[in-house]
């Protein structure tokens, strides 16, 4: 630990404004989200606990029937839009995290075989990528989606719509990963260090895992968090088409959906904030992977 | 006394770090006469590369040539290096792979570099690249194809007739044959001996191979840790070495010899230092087994135009 | 008696072009014969030198020796047992491996450099299952590194701490781990500067005392090979020319190409 404090790396870090501005931006979203039970005044999904009469109170003013005053103001159930948007913030970041996990583990491990087994195996799931890459991720993951909420039952729909908006996106996203990984794999699987290790008689999964994978997980971070911007932009517009995360347990996306339809009768609160939560996000998680992989790349020369 | 062709006065070339700053080459002073082969011999880091890199200008930063002077025929030109490059002072690099445009035929790089130099129609210079592949042993018919179907050694050839389109007076060689084949290379460096008889161009050859060195130059300069260990006619470094290092390395060489077999082959202990742990004094003291007090508190001045070594001075 | 032969080997590579470009063109399939029918013999305890310039197939004899390649005609036996019997089990094979190392030529790419030395060291140990216990098997590695020259602190490090020659060092105690009886040394010292090439040509020679190990050694330096070897082979594009003592050899070559390389090498005064 105390290494990484003295490295070149912390060292950069902490003089670069973009790296830490956005650092702090993620981080305090992040802790916004998992602290919400503690920091959200109300607990937005409980449905007994709406008054209806607080319904479309602006930011900041107390409202004409209840009297009670709201930092950004009401949806149009009389939910505090302040506890929606910090339980919606764990919903974008919950969902775009465990996608990207899947898409990486996933990934590396295709990129793996594909690159050290090569022949068929390699050809059959390059070709399987380039096919997939043809499409825009998100139809996509609507399709994935579409496909799993057909062959459930109706009444495990709305509950396993999380799940089923993780693997969505994350099968959507974990081509790169693969594409990375099997290039570098080829290049390593040349060197002699892994010729040394055939010839003490390890198999070939054990030369993948452990002489290949450590060498080749370099970029993986780096993909991994412009990946995870991608997955919350993902997540927001599945969930903005409808097709997401639903209005009992909404993310990021649903509460811009729903502050769409009131835009233009005036509520503008609606959808201004969920609207610039998510711009936060979005931008300070692309911003740091952008400094992240220019920090890292000329390093691996 | 002629005046030399290339002065090279105390330079220093430093690499700005976290830590400070790293001298690869330190207080180096040499001179390249007129129609003669120099060789520049020295182990990995010893900073020959960077020598040659510094003639013409091409350190990339973070390094940079931080003090001395470099003068040509009579010019200073190390804070203008530009003109000179590829035009008096031309440089052959290791690989031919990468020094050649894949995507360009032979005749058109070669008349590219020949028309930037001179003034002249396209037909002359095709005439005058023609000739310069016959001097360095090409057929003139090659003149259309592309760098990939020429071997190495072909490649390398080339590149010297590339270095040669321009006529300059010295030419700067970087290891131009550690790539090559046993047999390449012995074509390679005669073509530069006959080039440097002919044309009476210069040459600066730089390498780590003695028998290289043995073959081909004239005078040879050793380097080790960015310094100028020892200096001097060719044949007299190699067979009665001033410095304890060029002594070592001519012994650790091994030599075709049938009687060698069975014999350790004579080794220096210990390693060249790393440009952050430079010994004080004379940099190769730790590692000498004449070294007296004052190698590891003074450094040394180059002694009687051959070696920078204290015991040279009791000779005195 | 000869501890490792090989008898007519041959290998060739395949580069031909795809099948549906062959079937549009009507091009006949390419073969490459990187090996030619190479036959020669190593007695046990002995220095066997394999000479010759790039292409000339010595890498990939090195290769069929140590098992990365299957020769495509011809046997390579040890002690008699051939190497690439089809009728030898899975566990055979391996206890076949365990006898002949290997000593590869880059320094940089021959450790991986995000495994510590000492676990290196320790694994060719542990695959074999040549010393149980963990502390049995750290003296090992310790005894390993001093028997290289270097400290048994040096275990804890990563390979990109250590210079090219002390790199090579650890790579000949990662073979020596298996306690082999032949070690491949596929250009050693071609990559190293000349005083640390001494300095690891000396060790291989007193390891080779101390073990009574067999060496095949290639390399493209005449020079280099007149301090080592017993007995020296001459490749030419895939063909063994000459073979002789170094003695032979040098005084009175018998073949056009051995003379022609002996005049190309460089010469010290």
């Amino acid at each position: 630990m105390k290494r990484f404090f003295a490295s070149d790396f912390f060292y950069d870090f902490v003089r670069s404004p973009v790296a830490l501005v956005s650092f702090l931006i993620v981080l305090f979203l992040v802790l916004s989200a998992v602290f919400a039970g503690v920091i959200a005044p109300t607990n937005p999904f409980d449905a007994a606990s709406l008054n209806l009469m607080n319904g479309f109170t602006p930011p900041m003013e107390p409202n004409p029937f209840t009297g009670d005053v709201f930092w950004m103001g009401t949806d149009d159930q009389g939910r505090d839009l302040f506890s929606a948007i910090l339980y919606g913030l764990r919903i974008s970041l919950f969902v775009g995290a465990m996608a990207v996990a899947l898409a990486t583990v996933m990934g590396v491990l295709l990129g793996l075989i594909a690159g050290y087994m090569g022949g068929w195996l390699d050809n059959l799931i390059m070709r399987f990528a380039d096919i997939q890459m043809t499409f825009p991720s998100i139809l996509v993951a609507m399709l994935i989606f579409g496909v799993a909420r057909g062959i459930l039952p109706p009444e495990l729909r709305d509950e396993m719509a999380i799940t089923v908006l993780i693997v969505s996106i994350g099968l959507s996203e974990w081509v790169p990963f693969a594409r990375t990984v099997r290039g570098s794999t080829m290049v390593e699987k040349e060197k002699e260090y892994i010729a040394a290790a055939r010839l003490i008689g390890l198999n070939r999964w054990q030369i993948m895992m452990r002489h290949i994978l450590p060498n080749v997980l370099n970029p993986v971070l780096v993909i991994a968090t412009i990946t995870l911007a991608l997955a919350i932009i993902a997540e927001a517009t599945l969930s903005f088409l409808g097709v997401g995360a639903p209005r009992t347990e909404p993310s990021l996306g649903t509460l811009i959906r729903v502050g769409q339809d009131f835009l233009f009768s005036g509520e503008w609160w609606i959808l201004l904030f969920p609207a610039c939560t998510l711009l936060a996000l979005a931008l300070s998680v692309n911003l740091f992977g952008d400094w992240l992989r220019d920090k890292l790349n000329p390093r691996l020369k | 006394m002629l005046q030399p062709l290339l002065e090279i006065k105390n330079i220093c070339v430093e690499f700005k770090t976290r830590g400070g700053a790293l001298k690869a080459v330190d207080d180096l002073s040499i001179d390249v006469q007129q129609g003669e082969i120099l060789g520049l011999v020295g182990e990995s880091g010893a900073g020959k590369s960077m020598m040659g890199a510094a003639i013409l200008g091409l350190i990339d930063p973070p390094g940079r040539l931080s003090s001395g002077e470099i003068w040509f025929k009579g010019q200073r030109i190390d804070q203008n290096p530009e003109p000179f490059r590829g035009c008096e002072i031309s440089m052959i690099f290791q690989d031919p792979l990468v020094s050649l445009n894949p995507l360009k035929k032979i005749g058109d790089q070669l008349v590219e570099t020949i028309l930037r130099h001179k003034r002249m129609s396209r037909a002359q210079a095709i005439d005058r690249a023609c000739r310069g592949l016959i001097e360095v042993g090409i057929d003139p018919e090659r003149l259309n194809a592309y760098p990939h179907t020429f071997s190495g050694g072909m490649r390398q050839r080339v590149v010297i007739a590339l270095a040669l389109a321009s006529e300059p007076s010295l030419i700067i060689a970087d290891e131009p044959t550690t790539a090559l084949d046993v047999s390449v290379q012995a074509q390679i460096l005669k073509l530069l001996k006959k080039l440097c008889d002919s044309r009476g161009t210069s040459i600066i050859l730089i390498t780590h191979d003695m028998g290289v060195i043995s073959e081909t130059t004239d005078r040879v300069g050793v380097l080790y840790a960015g310094r100028l260990a020892e200096i001097g006619i060719t044949d007299h470094v190699l067979r009665s070495a001033k410095h304890p290092y060029t002594r070592g390395l001519v012994a650790s060489t091994p030599k075709i010899d049938p009687d060698s077999f069975g014999r350790s082959l004579y080794q220096i202990p210990g390693s060249m230092p790393k440009l952050d742990a430079i010994p004080t004094g004379c940099a190769f003291h730790p590692r000498c087994t004449m070294r007296t007090d004052k190698c590891s508190q003074e450094r040394p001045p180059m002694m009687k135009d051959t070696a920078a070594c204290w015991l040279l001075e009791e000779m005195e | 008696m000869s501890f490792i032969t090989a008898k007519n080997l041959v290998r060739r590579f395949d580069l031909s072009d795809p099948w549906i470009v062959r079937k549009l063109t009507f091009r006949p399939k390419k073969f490459l014969t990187a090996v030619n029918d190479v036959s020669f013999s190593v007695e046990k305890g002995t220095t066997y030198a394999l000479v010759g310039e790039s292409g000339s197939g010595k890498s990939t004899i090195a290769k069929m020796a140590v098992g990365l390649l299957t020769p495509s005609a011809g046997s390579i036996t040890l002690d008699n047992h051939n190497l690439n019997d089809p009728n030898l089990s899975p566990q055979r094979q391996r206890l076949m491996r365990r006898r002949i190392q290997m000593v590869f030529q880059s320094p940089y790419a021959s450790l991986n450099p995000r495994w510590r030395v000492g676990d290196i060291l320790k694994e060719p140990i542990q695959s074999f299952d040549l010393i149980q216990g963990t502390k049995n098997q750290a003296k090992r590695v310790e005894e390993l590194l001093e028997q290289v020259g270097l400290s048994p602190s040096d275990a804890k490090k990563y390979p990109h701490e250590f210079s090219g020659g002390q790199r090579q060092r650890i790579s000949i105690a990662r073979a020596l781990s298996s306690q082999p009886d032949v070690i491949i040394c596929d250009e050693p010292t071609s990559a190293l500067d000349v005083s640390v090439q001494a300095q690891v040509l000396n060790l291989l020679k007193s390891l080779q005392k101390e073990f009574s190990l067999t060496y095949l050694f290639i390399t493209h330096d005449l020079a280099v090979v007149s301090s080592v070897a017993n007995r020296i082979g001459v490749l030419n594009k895939g063909a063994l020319v000459e073979e002789a003592s170094p003695e032979e050899l040098f005084t009175n070559p018998k073949q056009d190409y051995t003379r022609m390389l002996l005049n190309a090498a460089p010469k010290m005064l």
